[in-house]
């Protein structure tokens, strides 16, 4: 074979190989985001233990990315940098619910604000660096739990578990 | 002679028709930019004119008309609640700060604000600070002895030529309750720089139903909870009770902007319409001036020019003109910015600041000029097809 065509093949198989593997580092960034683990309102009150103490269970979630589902209170500046992550939405459970104190209620931060379409009955999905333990910041008060660089979106048909619902699923 | 002397004379030899079609594409990218920049800055407007209280109490009603008023000083005030709510806010353990606010009538459109001196406090969560510029803040009065002091916001001070020591009054009834200005404030870049302070004593004095009335009325209490987790329940004990109402002011301003992105779609979709309408209105531009000038076209084929020299002549017509009129549309759509920031200030309490620069200029300017070029290809490609001999032929 002259040696231009085993050029040209040998060109032809890299370019095969660059682009599987990058469909395979797409494919591993798309399953990672998918395998985020998920924590759910009824674990981070079954975690709270006495004087605002937490189980090791939660504690361990500190510092990586997770996932929790719930309704947004906007509580914070209305380009939502930050808000407060509930069980209990701000208007529609509260015919049947009481709304949830701080067991419930995650405090949630995003560096550049959030764009959604705010709907007070709609299900959100956080993803963030999770924070849990007693904290007080000037701005915000007393917090404990927190998602730190958090981004939001939609959450539909989601499920939001309470104290007393059988276990959640790890991941997705 | 270069190519660019070429089209800049070949524009130059019919002024009307090059100066059309730049101010048809200044028009159009002057209302993109402006919509653009008036789209953002209302929205940037409403983030900063927020209020830092996570919490409003009022009479049951329109929530946006409530947060529109209390904040924004727009639309009209909502009923009165009475006095004991205020009282039963501030009482309860939960809450950092409760401030009281009356809102009522105006002084040549400025809105009278009758509050305590905590709204102008500054806790470590508090964004916006109050300073003054001139004067002090009016005495918290009690409500047997009113002051009748006020405090002018800057924007009220700049546009009614109120000094500190001026006595004022609008309207005959009020003529025997004149307020004297003791302050006034450093701009806010808010819907505060358009009020006019007062002591709530001084207000319910002034006014002959509250005077009566026992509890004195309120139109809202501005709520700080110590913990923010203890707002939903806050809320909720405010919309279960009979004549009352908590409200979130961001739930409601992104409300306000849900509604302003369909809007902004709308807006986009029509933006869309006029740029078609402005490229086709060039490219007829350019279509009839090459059409016109095939002879000389073909002349300057005839004398040695290459028919890439003459595609390349159209073209720098056409992306001269669209450049021009982006240039101009750009310093255009700022102005229209301006003005609708202007009166959008004079008219509500949202300050908008519209200049801002970004990748919108420079992205918009590109987008005009590649389009613009775009749009003078076909009279170009028509042009580079000019038979020499065909259009050489006498005309009689």
């Amino acid at each position: 074979m002259p040696l231009s065509h085993r050029r040209g093949a040998q060109g032809g198989r890299d370019a095969l190989a660059t682009a599987a593997l990058l469909v395979c580092l797409l494919l591993a960034r798309w399953t990672g985001a998918q395998q985020v683990p998920r924590l759910t309102f009824a674990q981070l009150a079954d975690s709270i233990r006495a004087n605002t103490a937490l189980s090791p269970s939660i504690t361990a979630y500190g510092g990586t990315e997770v996932e929790i589902q719930g309704f947004i209170i906007p509580a914070g500046p209305p380009d939502l940098s930050f808000f407060l992550l509930s069980r209990v939405s701000a208007t529609g459970n509260y015919c049947c619910e009481l709304p949830s104190g701080q067991d419930e209620v995650v405090y949630v931060y995003s560096a550049r604000g959030v764009s959604i379409l705010y709907d007070p009955l709609r299900v959100y999905r956080v993803r963030g660096l999770f924070e849990a333990g007693r904290s007080v910041d000037a701005a915000h008060g007393v917090s404990l739990f927190r998602v730190r660089n958090a981004r939001v979106e939609e959450a539909p048909g989601a499920r939001i578990f309470k104290v007393g619902d059988p276990a959640p699923p790890v991941g997705r | 002679m270069t190519l660019f002397t070429v089209a800049r004379r070949y524009l130059a030899s019919r002024p009307v028709a090059s100066a059309l079609t730049v101010a048809a594409v200044a028009l159009g990218v002057s209302l993109v930019i402006a919509t653009a920049l008036l789209s953002r800055a209302i929205r940037e407007g409403f983030v900063e004119g927020a209020t830092d209280f996570n919490l409003i109490a009022g009479a049951k009603g329109s929530p946006t008309q409530l947060v529109l008023n209390v904040v924004f000083r727009m639309d009209t005030p909502t009923p009165n609640i009475p006095w004991t709510i205020y009282r039963a806010l501030r009482d309860d353990p939960r809450v950092d700060m409760a401030v009281p606010v009356l809102m009522g009538d105006a002084y040549q459109g400025f809105r009278y604000v009758a509050t305590s001196a905590l709204y102008f406090a500054q806790p470590p969560w508090r964004r916006r600070a109050f300073r003054l510029a001139a004067g002090r803040l009016f005495r918290d009065d009690p409500p047997d002895r009113p002051s009748y002091e006020a405090v002018l916001g800057a924007d009220v001070a700049r546009r009614t030529g109120l000094h500190l020591g001026d006595r004022f009054w609008e309207g005959e009834e009020m003529a025997a309750y004149p307020l004297t200005a003791v302050g006034i404030l450093a701009p806010t870049g808010s819907a505060d720089d358009r009020a006019i302070f007062l002591s709530l004593a001084s207000f319910w004095e002034m006014n002959e139903i509250s005077r009566a009335m026992n509890p004195k009325p309120l139109t809202a209490v501005l709520v700080r909870p110590h913990r923010l987790s203890d707002l939903p329940a806050l809320h909720r004990e405010l919309n279960v009770g009979p004549g009352t109402q908590g409200v979130f002011p961001s739930a409601v301003l992104l409300s306000v902007f849900n509604l302003l992105r369909v809007v902004e779609d709308v807006l986009g979709a029509v933006l869309a319409i006029v740029a078609l309408i402005v490229l086709l209105y060039l490219f007829v531009s350019m279509y009839s001036a090459t059409f016109e000038r095939r002879r000389e076209i073909a002349t300057m084929r005839a004398l040695g020019a290459r028919r890439t020299t003459v595609l390349g002549i159209v073209l720098l017509e056409a992306s001269a003109l669209a450049a021009v009129g982006g240039a101009v549309g750009i310093l255009g759509g700022h102005g229209v910015a301006y003005l609708g920031a202007l009166l959008l200030a004079m008219r509500s309490g949202v300050v908008a600041r519209p200049f801002a620069v970004g990748l919108l200029q420079p992205v918009v300017f590109g987008a005009v000029v590649i389009v613009g070029t775009l749009a003078g290809l076909l009279p170009a490609v028509m042009a580079y097809r000019t038979e020499v001999a065909e259009n050489l032929a006498p005309l009689a």
